[in-house]
């Protein structure tokens, strides 16, 4: 009988994407972190960090990276989004919403995500922050 | 954009009705606009040419939303005005009215009709009415790029060296452009109305504007901007254009009659 040979596995999730960047998962919800047991010293800074784990559902690099959160406030038990979308027929509103709603709703200091389409000033490529760029640049995109 | 802005409380009734008016021949010529655009998705010249008015679709039908999500503000439910409308209460431009006859008139129609609402969407944008300085820049920046490409293709049609290129080109230009600059010079009190309230630019200076930015290139086909006459045929007051509609199958689509039943939020 001839010897078994064992084959490497090979995880498909990720298949085709760069593993330290890359999601299949709606926001990158495989890559969120747990949520934070009580309520944190600075909510709306935690606000900022929970979105920073929410992608862009076309390109693996955060609502955050991308500029599109214009602004963030939490009271009491509120948290508020000023979104703003890169095209004012961007096919993947719903998405991001969802996304970022889903994110923030997982804290338990957090009972209520309200959000807020903004179109001033006009979202351009000169948004997207040094980090977003350079994650933009590994996957071959210019920006 | 002003440094003062108009609420809607402190709006007259006139005023109210007016700028619903203004905001409804926008979103609906908008949509109007990307529905002929998406006719030529598949017949375009070439593959790149059809991916081009795809995308050229998809961002007016982005901009008919964002305006008739300002109807809101009117306290005029959007949903009810782009869902349940006739075709007799569209407002949209006349030149919209038909589909788009062949290529030539897709060109004329992004310099021309794209062109012209670019103008009204701008000086709305530059008035004082807060949602619309807000909202509009990033319609604008859209636009750019219609323009570009509008011209490029208006361009190389003008100057292909084919009589009939040109010819079908020239033909599509003088069909349109009587209907826009009276469109543009809104002729009548709302249009007064609006411009003296500071809503948006008279039609003198939006009709200025829309001459001054294509006479060079409308003069590659043939064609002396300042020598067109502006239709004459009657105006509708109510909906701030001529007689006429869409007809109902276009209006159909655009609403989108036949899926309605599967719409679920």
């Amino acid at each position: 009988m001839a010897a078994t040979a064992t084959l490497p596995v090979t995880r498909r999730v990720d298949a085709g994407l760069p593993a330290h960047l890359a999601t299949h998962k709606s926001g990158g919800r495989d890559r969120w972190s747990a949520p934070l047991a009580d309520l944190p010293d600075d909510p709306t800074a935690a606000v900022r960090e929970a979105l920073n784990e929410v992608l862009d559902p076309e390109i693996p690099i955060s609502l955050m990276e991308l500029g599109l959160v214009y602004a963030v406030a939490w009271e009491n038990g509120v948290a508020r989004v000023e979104l703003t979308y890169t095209a004012t027929a961007c096919p993947c509103m719903e998405f991001i919403r969802e996304d970022v709603t889903d994110r923030l709703e997982r804290e338990p200091w957090i009972d209520r995500v309200e959000m807020v389409d903004v179109w001033s000033p006009p979202w351009t490529t000169d948004r997207i922050t040094a980090e977003g760029r350079a994650k933009l640049r590994h996957l071959g995109v210019s920006a | 954009m002003s440094d003062t802005t108009l609420s809607v409380e402190a709006m007259d009734d006139a005023t109210r009705s007016g700028l619903k008016r203004l905001i409804l021949t926008l979103a609906d010529s908008k949509r109007l606009m990307g529905l002929r655009y998406s006719d030529w998705l598949v017949g375009a010249p070439s593959i790149e040419a059809g991916i081009a008015v795809s995308s050229m679709a998809q961002d007016e039908w982005g901009h008919a939303r964002l305006l008739y999500a300002m109807l809101k503000d009117l306290n005029v439910d959007p949903q009810e005005v782009e869902h349940t409308r006739p075709a007799e209460e569209y407002a949209s431009v006349d030149v919209l009215d038909a589909p788009f006859a062949d290529w030539a008139a897709v060109v004329a129609g992004m310099v021309l009709v794209d062109g012209a609402i670019t103008v009204a969407l701008d000086a709305f944008c530059r008035g004082i009415f807060d949602p619309a300085c807000s909202r509009i820049p990033k319609m604008l920046s859209e636009e750019e790029f219609h323009r570009s490409l509008g011209v490029a293709w208006y361009k190389r049609l003008a100057g292909s060296g084919s009589e009939e290129a040109k010819d079908l080109l020239r033909r599509a230009t003088e069909a349109t452009l009587p209907v826009l600059l009276r469109w543009l010079s809104t002729p009548d009190e709302v249009g007064s109305k609006l411009a003296a309230m500071g809503l948006t630019d008279s039609g003198e200076t939006q009709v200025t504007a829309f001459q001054d930015g294509i006479r060079a290139l409308v003069a590659t086909a043939g064609v002396d901007v300042d020598a067109v006459e502006v239709a004459t045929d009657p105006w509708d007051e109510r909906r701030g254009r001529g007689p006429g509609h869409p007809e109902e199958e276009a209006v159909e689509r655009a609403r989108g009659d036949r899926n309605r039943m599967l719409f679920v939020e």
